[in-house]
Formats: structure tokens, C-alpha cells, sequence
């Protein structure tokens, strides 16, 4: 009942999102796409074949690919560097500013210089988006690892559990609602950078295909590629990443099916 | 070893005079501002096997910290420990330790938890299954095993973290103010049911405890500790078991403590 309710008013929100979609394009025709024109557009784009397969299964593809490979690599960074962080209080004193410090460069910054050092290509994307992820990353890791328990390290200890059973029984549980955190934020600023990156140095990607559409002033065009990527984090979001959560604490007292014995 | 000095330790193995003697344990921290805080002062104690031992005093004594100069979890700075007249380390001994708070792993199951401290200690995995089952049966919680922690009463959480305790089979258990967060109803339950495990698995108890009343109705006998650090005084408890919450003995023997107690603090 409580989940029927709740779809309802996810369906209330997306149509009022529409409906206002449909007003403004209908009051200001000239500057916002209508939906049917886009809806026309979303159909072009996703039948017009490529050179390589479909065109938006290509570019969706090579934008995925770089973000996803940006993503591993700043959640093993970025978990080491928090740990290490909220683990050793002499560490987090000499290197804790920096963290601020690094956080405050804006992107555009990074992948302008990326580029001049690594190349005006996709390798330059692979540096850049990690380097701006990374401390996203890092900032979560530390607060979980801060927020480590001491009382049960000290059980583990007494039971003389090993290095590998305490950290992967005991250390890990405790940071998994930050590892999901971290994956959720590096995940929707890394696709905002890897656009970037393919909308100035290279030219495949969903990021290019904006930056093509804007050159020809095709919002109507651009506005179905958005689409496109939005559905598809919607759907890594809601088929990957909360079931993958909701398994993994389905022990939390709120979970469906709760049994309180007292 | 000669074999003189092997058949010696034999029968110190095999012998009753498995006790534990602790003599003249120091411990201090340094802390920033303050210098060197003392926390234990030169303390001696005594654990007869099979005795049912409490170590009672105000909150901030050092009761725990002696504890867990036993337990290994703290290293002293001066002092030795023997059982049955020899050097042992807290690694020698056979432990259990349950703490204030069940510190349980809430991602795992009951009876995952007590696997926890099976697999810690390298108990074969042949068995688990049956060392899960007697010991939550022993604590009254047969049905509760694939059941996670955070659906349990604080009572039961307990319950589990005694099973965990007992079921990698020590000698000694530890118990620092376990039932000290519960309300009195479930802890009165629970202190009987302790009585009763001890009782029947014949295993030597160390308990700390700030609650005179729980210690005179458990306890063989007392270690009283002040706030200083020291030891004051043991005594011996001296009433039958099985007791009873309303026996006036039990009352009265709680006001003969307490009264030493103030005076010790009083001067």
C-alpha cells in the first residue's frame, strides 16, 4: 500500500514535469523544444545507424566507458585516501587542508590542464575525471572510517580475528552506506566532467553529440540526447545501484518483513 | 625441561590449584596536562577456579582496566600474572569476554555472530553448527538464529553475546558491567540465568560490577576497589546458594559493603 502510494506521486511529479514542459514550450515556442518535436528527435537518434552500430548505442557507450573506468579508479583512490584519512590522526592533520584545497579547483580547470599535458584526446579525459572525482570520494571514506566503532574492533581483537576477517567483516559493513554515497555523488558529478571532457577534446560521446547539436543550434536534438542519458542513469540507479543497496543492509531494523521480539 | 620440572607443570595442569594470581599490577597514562595518571596501584588479585569473583567500585577505578590487563587488551606497566603457580600471559589463558554493550556485527545474523568468534579462533568449521545451537540454547534463544541483532530486545542482545562468550569454550569468562544498561527486570533474569550457566559448565567468572546488590547476590567473593586506583579489600560474600533477591541477608551484607566502602572514601 505504502509502495503503491508512492509510485503514485513519483507519476504525480513527472507529469506536472511534463506539463510544464508542454506550457513553457507552448508560451516561449521559440527558445524551448516541444515534446512531440523531441520525442521526433529521440526517434532519430536512436535508430540512425553509425559508422559503429547505432549511433546512440556507440556514444552512450564511449561516454559509459570512460565514466565507469573514472569511477573505479577514484573509488579505490578515493577509499584509501579516506581511510587512511579518518584512520591516522597525524595523516589527517598534515593532509587534511589539502583535501578542501582540491575540492576548491574547479573542473573545468583540470581538464583544461589534463589536456594540455596528457593530450587533446580521450586520454586526457581518463586523468581528468578521476583527478576531480576522487576527493568526492575521499571526503565520504573519511567520515565513515572517522565513524568506525572502537568497541568493536576491540571485540575482534579479543577474539584474536585476523587482519582479513576484521576487515572484511567488521570494517567494511561499517562503510557501506558511504560507499554508496560516495558511488551515488562520483557518479552524477563524474558524468557532468566526462561531458565536458568530450564536448572540448574529443569527438565521440554523448558530450560531443551536445556540443555538435549546439553548433547547428538544434535544441530540440540536444534535448533528446539528455534524455537518453538521464533514462540511463535513472535506470543504473534504480536497476543496479538500490537493489544492490537494499541486499546488502537488509539486516537494517527498517527493512521490509521486520520482526521486533522483545 | 627437565623432567622433573615437566612432571611439575603436569601437575600444575592436572591439579585443582588452577588459580589466577595477579601481583602487583601498575598502570598508567600519560596524558597531556596532567603527567603520568595512575590507574592501577601496585593491585593483587586472585581468581579461585570454579569462584564466581567480582570486582566492585565507583565508576572511573580502574576496575575495567584491571580486567582487561587479564584479558590482554591492556598491557601494564609493572606486575605479574601466574596461574596455577606459573608466568602466564593473557594469550595462555582460555577467555571469554562479554562486554558492557553486546557489541555485536548488526550485518550478521544470531547466529553468524557466534561463527564470528568460532572462525576468530580457529574452531574447525565441522563444529559450528552445533556449538551455535547449544550455546543459544543455553541462553534461551533456540529460534532466534537467522535473526539480526537489531531486532532484538537489549536483553536479548545480551543473551547472544553471552552465547558468543561461551561458545569458544573458555575457562574463564569476563564480564564488564554486562547488565549494567538493561532495565533491572530483564537483568534480575538474566544474573539468575548467569548463576544458573555458571553453575552447570562449572567455569571460573570474573564480573565487574559499580551495583553492590548484583555483586553480593553473584559473587563468591569481593574485590573492593576506591578511586585511587587501590585495592582495598577482598571479602567474602558467605551466603548459600541457591539465593534469593529477597533475602534479608542479601540486604543486609549490601549495607555492611556500603558502609565500608564510604568509609574508605570518607577518609
Amino acid at each position: 500500500m505504502e509502495r503503491a502510494r508512492r509510485y503514485l506521486w513519483n507519476a504525480i511529479s513527472v507529469a506536472s514535469l511534463l506539463a510544464l514542459w508542454y506550457l513553457g514550450s507552448v508560451v516561449a515556442s521559440e527558445s524551448i523544444p516541444g515534446i512531440a518535436a523531441t520525442l521526433d528527435a529521440l526517434v532519430v537518434v536512436l535508430t540512425t545507424p553509425g559508422p559503429y552500430d547505432h549511433m546512440f548505442y556507440y556514444h552512450v557507450w564511449k561516454t559509459a566507458e570512460m565514466l565507469f573506468v573514472s569511477l573505479a579508479i577514484s573509488m579505490v583512490a578515493g577509499t584509501v585516501v579516506g581511510v587512511a584519512l579518518g584512520t591516522n590522526e597525524r595523516l589527517e592533520g598534515a593532509v587534511s587542508s589539502w583535501i578542501y584545497a582540491w575540492l576548491a579547483v574547479p573542473s573545468l580547470v583540470i581538464v583544461f590542464v589534463a589536456a594540455v599535458l596528457v593530450g587533446f584526446n580521450a586520454s586526457s579525459g581518463y586523468v581528468a575525471v578521476p583527478i576531480v572525482i576522487t576527493p568526492f570520494v575521499a571526503l565520504n571514506m573519511w567520515e565513515g572510517a572517522r565513524n568506525l566503532d572502537p568497541q568493536l574492533a576491540e571485540m575482534a581483537e579479543f577474539f584474536d580475528a585476523g587482519r582479513y576477517q576484521t576487515f572484511t567483516e567488521v570494517i567494511v559493513p561499517q562503510l557501506v552506506p558511504f560507499l554508496f554515497a560516495s558511488v551515488r555523488s562520483a557518479l552524477s558529478i563524474g558524468w557532468k566532467i566526462t561531458l565536458l571532457v568530450e564536448a572540448f577534446l574529443v569527438t565521440r560521446g554523448v558530450g560531443f553529440m551536445f556540443r555538435r547539436y549546439f553548433d547547428q543550434y538544434d535544441l530540440t536534438t540536444m534535448m533528446s540526447w539528455l534524455i537518453i542519458f538521464v533514462v540511463f542513469l535513472v535506470v543504473i540507479e534504480y536497476g543496479v545501484l538500490a537493489p544492490l543497496h537494499e541486499r546488502v543492509t537488509a539486516w537494517r531494523p527498517e527493512a521490509d518483513g521486520v520482526r521486533v521480539t522483545e | 625441561m627437565t623432567v622433573a620440572e615437566k612432571d611439575e607443570a603436569e601437575t600444575a595442569d592436572s591439579g585443582e590449584g588452577q588459580t589466577l594470581e595477579l601481583r602487583d599490577i601498575v598502570k598508567y597514562y600519560q596524558k597531556p596536562g596532567q603527567g603520568r595518571v595512575l590507574v592501577l596501584d601496585e593491585i593483587d588479585l586472585v581468581v579461585e577456579e570454579g569462584s564466581f569473583v567480582s570486582l566492585l567500585g565507583p565508576s572511573g577505578c580502574g576496575k575495567t582496566t584491571l580486567m582487561n590487563v587479564v584479558s590482554g587488551l591492556v598491557e601494564p606497566n609493572a606486575g605479574t600474572m601466574q596461574r596455577g603457580g606459573r608466568d602466564v600471559s593473557p594469550d595462555d589463558l582460555s577467555l571469554g569476554y562479554i562486554f558492557q554493550e553486546p557489541r555485536l556485527l548488526d550485518w550478521k545474523t544470531v547466529a553468524e555472530n557466534i561463527e564470528f568468534a568460532l572462525e576468530a579462533r580457529d574452531v574447525p568449521k565441522s563444529e559450528w553448527d552445533e556449538r551455535v545451537g547449544r550455546y543459544l540454547d543455553m541462553v534461551g534463544l533456540a529460534e532466534e538464529g537467522d535473526n539480526y541483532p537489531s531486532r532484538l530486545s537489549g536483553g536479548m542482545k545480551q543473551r547472544v553475546a553471552i552465547a558468543r562468550a561461551l561458545a569458544i569454550e573458555p575457562e574463564i569468562m569476563l564480564m564488564d558491567e554486562p547488565f549494567s544498561s538493561l532495565d533491572e527486570i530483564t537483568a534480575r533474569d538474566l544474573r539468575q540465568e548467569l548463576l544458573d550457566i555458571w553453575h552447570r559448565e562449572r567455569k571460573t567468572v570474573l564480573f565487574v560490577t559499580h551495583d553492590i546488590n548484583e555483586a553480593v547476590f553473584l559473587s563468591d567473593y569481593i574485590y573492593m576497589m576506591s578511586q585511587s586506583g587501590e585495592m582495598f579489600a577482598r571479602r567474602d560474600v558467605g551466603i548459600d546458594r541457591p539465593r534469593n533477591y529477597d533475602d534479608p541477608e542479601i540486604a543486609q551484607r549490601e549495607t555492611e559493603l556500603y558502609r565500608e566502602f564510604h568509609e574508605h572514601v570518607v577518609q
